[in-house]
């Protein structure tokens, strides 16, 4: 995990979307137990609120669990949710997309063939 | 939230400072810093807390359980350290090793001797021991940081433990601050005082602000960043602008001050910008806010 101390993002969001992303892409398992809010201070050199905090994101998240006397846990996850939730991004990104492409005068084919070049980058 | 110590009316006379009424409740399981200028009545309070000297009123309660500071199991429990002069100035680290194994049961040797290194001072192992008094302030409070970390402790209780340390000493104190509370999984706290936060802005996750002997704010680091507002603006708005400052300072260019978060939409329309502060700028907002008050 790597943080920045003086970034935009806080630095609780910034550890949340990594273990989200962990957690995702399967690096961290369903019923795996996250490391513990202090041992996770420690570690990042950061305050406990902080590490609280992202926790509390990911609970809220529904992606991590409190399990009394054990710590947090990882949830099984609705991967098609999560899915539909970042094929819903996507339509937003590409609707942006889609209003520049007006104002610079790029017609639709233009634009899948610009996305087709860049996807294979 | 649970308290590792919490007071209720608590009052110290003196014939020219008085401190209090206070009443806090410091949380369980987290890194607590009492942030206040010179004389707010920090060492006065760490001093009640620590059984030095005793309230003229008020209650303490330690653990959820005794209300007795000078009570066995309070004391061997409580780990104290002073600002400044803690031992005797003829002491060399062994005798500071005999008199708290004298004085507390859970006092570790080989831990004294292992920390003492780990901070860069000599310890009782030693061949060649200097006295107290032929040490630097640093290394005087990283002998007395390493003795007080060598028993085993439920609260530490450090007055000013990062003031004279360099900034890699004082990193090595934060990171020491959070191996105890991650070895006490929830049951440990810490509380210090300090009137210069930014170093130790990172190990900090409670803060009690205190100004001329009263408290003025307490709370989660995270939760008084959301409450508060650093405001800057153009000097002519500034007559408009004051009047939702906490604190401030101007001049013919700028002004700056410090405001309620609830405050910062009124505060932009007067042309002003604003972020949340960190916890060194909202220390200098509000302890200017205290000394306003005066």
């Amino acid at each position: 995990m790597k943080i920045l101390q003086n970034s935009d993002v806080p630095i609780y969001k910034q550890i949340a979307a990594q273990f989200k992303e962990q957690i995702i892409n399967g690096e961290i398992a369903e019923g795996e137990l996250l490391p513990s809010i202090r041992s996770l201070a420690r570690d990042l050199k950061i305050s406990v609120i902080t590490t609280m905090k992202a926790y509390e994101l990911m609970t809220e998240e529904g992606l991590i669990s409190a399990v009394q006397g054990k710590g947090y846990i990882v949830n099984p996850q609705d991967r098609e949710m999560i899915r539909e939730q970042h094929l819903r991004i996507l339509e937003q990104h590409l609707q942006n997309a889609m209003d520049e492409a007006r104002l610079a005068g790029v017609s639709p084919d233009e634009l899948v063939e610009m996305i087709k070049v860049l996807y294979k980058v | 939230m649970e308290s590792i110590i919490s007071a209720s009316g608590l009052v110290k006379s003196y014939s020219k400072f008085t401190l209090g009424q206070l009443s806090f409740s410091i949380p369980k399981g987290f890194s607590t810093a009492l942030i206040g200028a010179n004389g707010a009545g920090k060492t006065t309070l760490i001093d009640i807390l620590c059984g030095v000297i005793h309230a003229s009123e008020g209650k303490i309660n330690y653990f959820g359980e005794s209300s007795d500071p000078d009570s066995p199991a309070v004391r061997e429990r409580v780990g104290y350290c002073a600002a400044a002069g803690f031992f005797p100035t003829n002491w060399k680290p062994k005798n500071i090793a005999s008199s708290f194994e004298i004085a507390y049961k859970n006092f570790d040797r080989e831990k004294f001797a292992r920390l003492c290194g780990e901070l860069g001072v000599e310890s009782h192992l030693a061949k060649k021991q200097l006295p107290m008094y032929k040490l630097s302030d640093g290394n005087r409070m990283r002998t007395a940081l390493a003795a007080v970390f060598a028993r085993e402790t439920d609260v530490l209780i450090l007055d000013e433990p990062g003031s004279s340390l360099d900034p890699l000493m004082r990193d090595r104190l934060c990171d020491k601050f959070r191996e105890y509370l991650d070895r006490g999984d929830g049951e440990k706290s810490v509380i210090f005082s300090t009137h210069n936060i930014a170093d130790m802005e990172n190990a900090t996750d409670y803060a009690v602000f205190m100004g001329n002997g009263k408290i003025i704010e307490t709370g989660f680091v995270d939760d008084l960043k959301e409450k508060y507002i650093i405001v800057r603006g153009d000097p002519e708005k500034f007559p408009a602008a004051r009047e939702l400052l906490l604190s401030y300072s101007s001049n013919s260019t700028t002004f700056e001050g410090l405001a309620y978060a609830e405050n910062s939409e009124k505060l932009r329309l007067l042309g002003a910008v604003t972020e949340h502060p960190t916890l060194q700028t909202l220390s200098v907002g509000l302890l200017k806010y205290a000394e306003g008050k005066r």
